[in-house]
């Protein structure tokens, strides 16, 4: 992410949870917590305990982000934030806390008054993780039609074409969905496993060779020694947690789409 | 193979439906899920960190080593860089790497004491890595990257403490302080979990191969065999080293070696220069007195403190006297005490010291900031004295010197004084670019404590060519241990690789 980037997502993301920029000059701005925004960032439950036991005027606190130092010719005095900097990363997690769970519906503007009808779909959007002492990771965006059961890939795409509201428009009925949207989950972590089960795993392979290289190695340091010291147990063990391959299914985000459209697909 | 599965999402969809409110905002979602997209580490191999880090320039033999360190080592190896090339640097984005991708979350670095807060400086601001310092009343559950000195760390509790722990990654610094598996520090290093594991050390091997077998064993047992196979098939002698292309394979299997010559930095040369002194005739009589007095009494028939004394007769009569003194308590015979008496006058008479001399014709010569390093304390007071005389200011240096004496008398070093002379116990954890001068008036038994001396001048930011004066005196103990530095910088080359020069500018065969 270049400073530009970081700028831009840092300045959207403090305004979409409702926190005043009370300076922007491209390369640092200066901003207004919310209360909320506050507790989530500033990590002084202390404070807000005091705040809230003795009915005192809160004052949330004001922040200000370089972030581009090298335009920081008036040397402003603020938090110099980058790619990797540990605000950005706390503002990440927060994004993602703030952004899981979401009911779309698509935006009609009709007016000949005629009823639209929309399907419901749920979108989920998975990350798939390799790891051994090695690690490699997939994004996998799925999305399934309620009433038809139809799954389709690559769905988070497809919605950037669709225009979204959080309310429904007028004259428009939503179907009730007749697939439950936990069962559609279940149908994709299933589906998952079959992307999963179709890939290349030939890092396995490599993994155990790897392994059983080291094991071989330490078996023979030991060669003859009838009681087997601690040590033993212990590099045996840490040798598996190096090693052992895993695949970790998290979910990013997901939600609940109503949209025009009864099948998604190009 | 596990299959991880996690249930968080499902539980807060699951809430959300039930109460039909809560929904989050649509821009933070796509939001969350460009990060996603733009954070994703698509491939095996690769280095992720240095995209994390945009104010820090790692050079390119830094970020081969992390790379090869993960790849091919599967993060156990031993970094064995010269000094001055960023071995913390090296680490630290090995670290950073594994912590970006999920495999490690806990960290311990134990480090000498007196490098703990430079590693937790370097780590915080350079890698945005939140390392804390141990502290015995924390609770190490709560406490991801801990910095800790060693010596701390192998007692108890915080033994028991730490073994309880899961660590992911073990990073030692110094490592070279557990070449004796015989010490409580080896054994605490044994015992801990290694699932990933740095060694860094310069010089991972001081005397002999069968430290670097320790070390080796320690990080990854079996890889030089066990003990018994080891010996049988490398050592003939303690100082020579058979099937050597054979050893340094298997060593290259898990240790990375830069040298300043291979990184491409244009480095300043370093001239290294043996200065031959000859004894004065009453110097030698006095040499020759010391060496004959194992013949005289049993107080000096161990043969250890007659070479301590003819070590001592090379550096200053003062530094013979305080062992001659203690040795003198030892005497019981009225003939032993007369021996000794008589030496004691002959060392009074003594007007003069060939070796300092020599050392004063080399800093008058260099006309500039100058190091001497000697053995002894009584030698540092001597030559503090006689270089006073001469007109020359000068400020000591030791090792037992708190952080803030440190600083300052580096400090007077670098505006007052023109010379520094440190004892051995000084040559580690002082950086001094700013001078290029540096007179071994003692040489040490083992060649990587002057190769550390050197490194306090010979190191990044140093900007002009480093002249190293090693004195010797002709025909006595010194010669010796020329010999034997040359024997022991024969096998580190052999088993090791290429050592910049330390001893002579011209490379002797062995």
């Amino acid at each position: 992410m270049l400073p530009q980037q970081i700028h831009n997502y840092v300045n959207r993301f403090f305004r979409e949870n409702n926190c005043q920029i009370i300076d922007d000059q491209g390369h640092y701005m200066r901003i207004q917590l919310t209360i909320d925004m506050d507790k989530k960032i500033m990590n002084r439950p202390y404070y807000w305990q005091y705040v809230e036991s003795t009915d005192a005027v809160p004052c949330p606190a004001q922040l200000t982000f370089i972030t581009d130092v090298t335009k920081n010719k008036e040397a402003v005095f603020g938090e110099v934030i980058h790619y990797g900097s540990r605000r950005l990363d706390q503002l990440f997690q927060v994004t993602r806390e703030q952004g899981s769970v979401v009911r779309m519906y698509e935006r009609i503007q009709r007016t000949d008054g005629v009823t639209i009808v929309l399907t419901p779909w749920l979108g989920v959007n998975f990350k798939v993780t390799y790891s051994s002492d090695q690690t490699k990771e997939s994004l996998y965006s799925l999305g399934m039609n309620l009433m038809t059961g139809q799954m389709v890939d690559g769905f988070q795409e497809f919605l950037n074409e669709v225009r979204l509201d959080a309310k429904t428009s007028e004259h428009v009925f939503n179907l009730p969905y007749t697939i439950k949207p936990l069962r559609a989950l279940g149908r994709m972590e299933l589906a998952i496993m079959d992307l999963i089960k179709q890939d290349d795993h030939s890092w396995i392979e490599d993994v155990h060779k790897r392994w059983k290289k080291d094991r071989n190695v330490l078996e023979y340091f030991y060669e003859g020694v009838e009681e087997r010291p601690d040590s033993y147990d212990v590099e045996k063990k840490a040798m598996e947690e190096q090693y052992e391959p895993r695949i970790k299914i998290e979910i990013v985000n997901g939600g609940l789409f109503y949209l025009k459209a009864m099948q998604a697909g190009y | 193979m596990l299959i991880e599965r996690s249930s968080n999402w499902k539980e807060s969809f699951t809430e959300r439906l039930e109460k039909d409110d809560g929904w989050d905002n649509w821009t933070l979602y796509n939001m969350a899920y460009e990060v996603a997209k733009s954070t994703l580490i698509t491939d095996f191999r690769g280095l992720q960190s240095p995209n994390y880090l945009p104010n820090l320039t790692p050079f390119a033999h830094q970020l081969e080593v992390a790379e090869t360190v993960i790849e091919r080592m599967n993060g156990k190896a031993i970094l064995a860089d010269e000094v001055g090339l960023g071995k913390t640097i090296e680490a630290g984005l090995i670290l950073k790497e594994y912590m970006i991708r999920g495999l490690v979350k806990k960290a311990l670095i134990l480090a000498p004491a007196s490098l703990v807060n430079q590693w937790i400086d370097e780590l915080n601001r350079k890698f945005h890595i939140p390392a804390m310092q141990f502290n015995k009343k924390y609770d190490l559950n709560h406490c991801d990257i801990v910095v800790m000195s060693i010596d701390m760390a192998k007692r108890s509790p915080h033994k028991e403490r730490i073994y309880e722990q899961d660590f992911d990654l073990v990073i030692i610094d110094e490592a070279h302080k557990l070449k004796n598996h015989r010490t409580k520090n080896y054994e605490f290093v044994q015992h801990l979990k290694k699932k990933f594991c740095l060694l860094l050390t310069a010089t991972p091997i001081q005397n002999d191969v069968f430290e670097l077998f320790y070390l080796i064993t320690l990080l990854k047992p079996g890889h030089l065999g066990n003990y018994e196979t080891f010996q049988s098939a490398f050592s003939a002698s303690k100082h020579n080293v058979e099937h050597e292309e054979f050893l340094r394979e298997l060593v290259n299997q898990v240790m990375v070696r830069n040298t300043r010559e291979a990184t491409g930095i244009k480095w300043p040369d370093r001239h290294v220069e043996i200065i031959p002194i000859r004894f004065s005739p009453e110097e030698r009589e006095l040499y020759d007195m010391i060496a004959a007095l194992k013949e005289h009494s049993d107080v000096f028939s161990d043969a250890f403190s007659v070479i301590t004394l003819q070590r001592e007769m090379c550096s200053s009569k003062e530094a013979v006297f305080y062992t001659l003194m203690n040795m003198r308590e030892k005497c019981t015979s009225a003939e032993d005490l007369a021996a000794v008496d008589c030496l004691v006058l002959k060392l009074q008479a003594l007007q003069m010291n060939s070796k300092a001399e020599q050392a004063l014709k080399l800093i008058r010569k260099a006309n500039d900031k100058v190091i001497i390093f000697t053995e002894y304390r009584a030698t540092q007071s001597y030559l503090q004295a006689y270089l006073y005389e001469k007109g020359i200011t000068s400020v000591l240096f030791n090792g037992k010197f708190s952080k803030s004496k440190r600083d300052w008398m580096k400090h007077l070093f670098q505006q007052n004084a023109q010379v520094l002379i440190a004892t051995e116990s000084g040559s580690e954890g002082i950086n001094l670019q700013f001078c290029n001068y540096v007179v071994n008036y003692d040489l040490p038994w083992n060649p990587m404590k002057l190769e550390q001396r050197i490194g306090r001048v010979h190191r990044l930011g140093q900007q002009k060519d480093v002249h190293i004066y090693n004195l010797a005196v002709e025909d006595t103990i010194d010669d010796h241990i020329v010999e034997l530095l040359h024997t022991k910088i024969g096998v580190f080359e052999k088993v090791v690789g290429e050592l910049d020069a330390i001893l002579t500018s011209y490379k002797m065969s062995i």
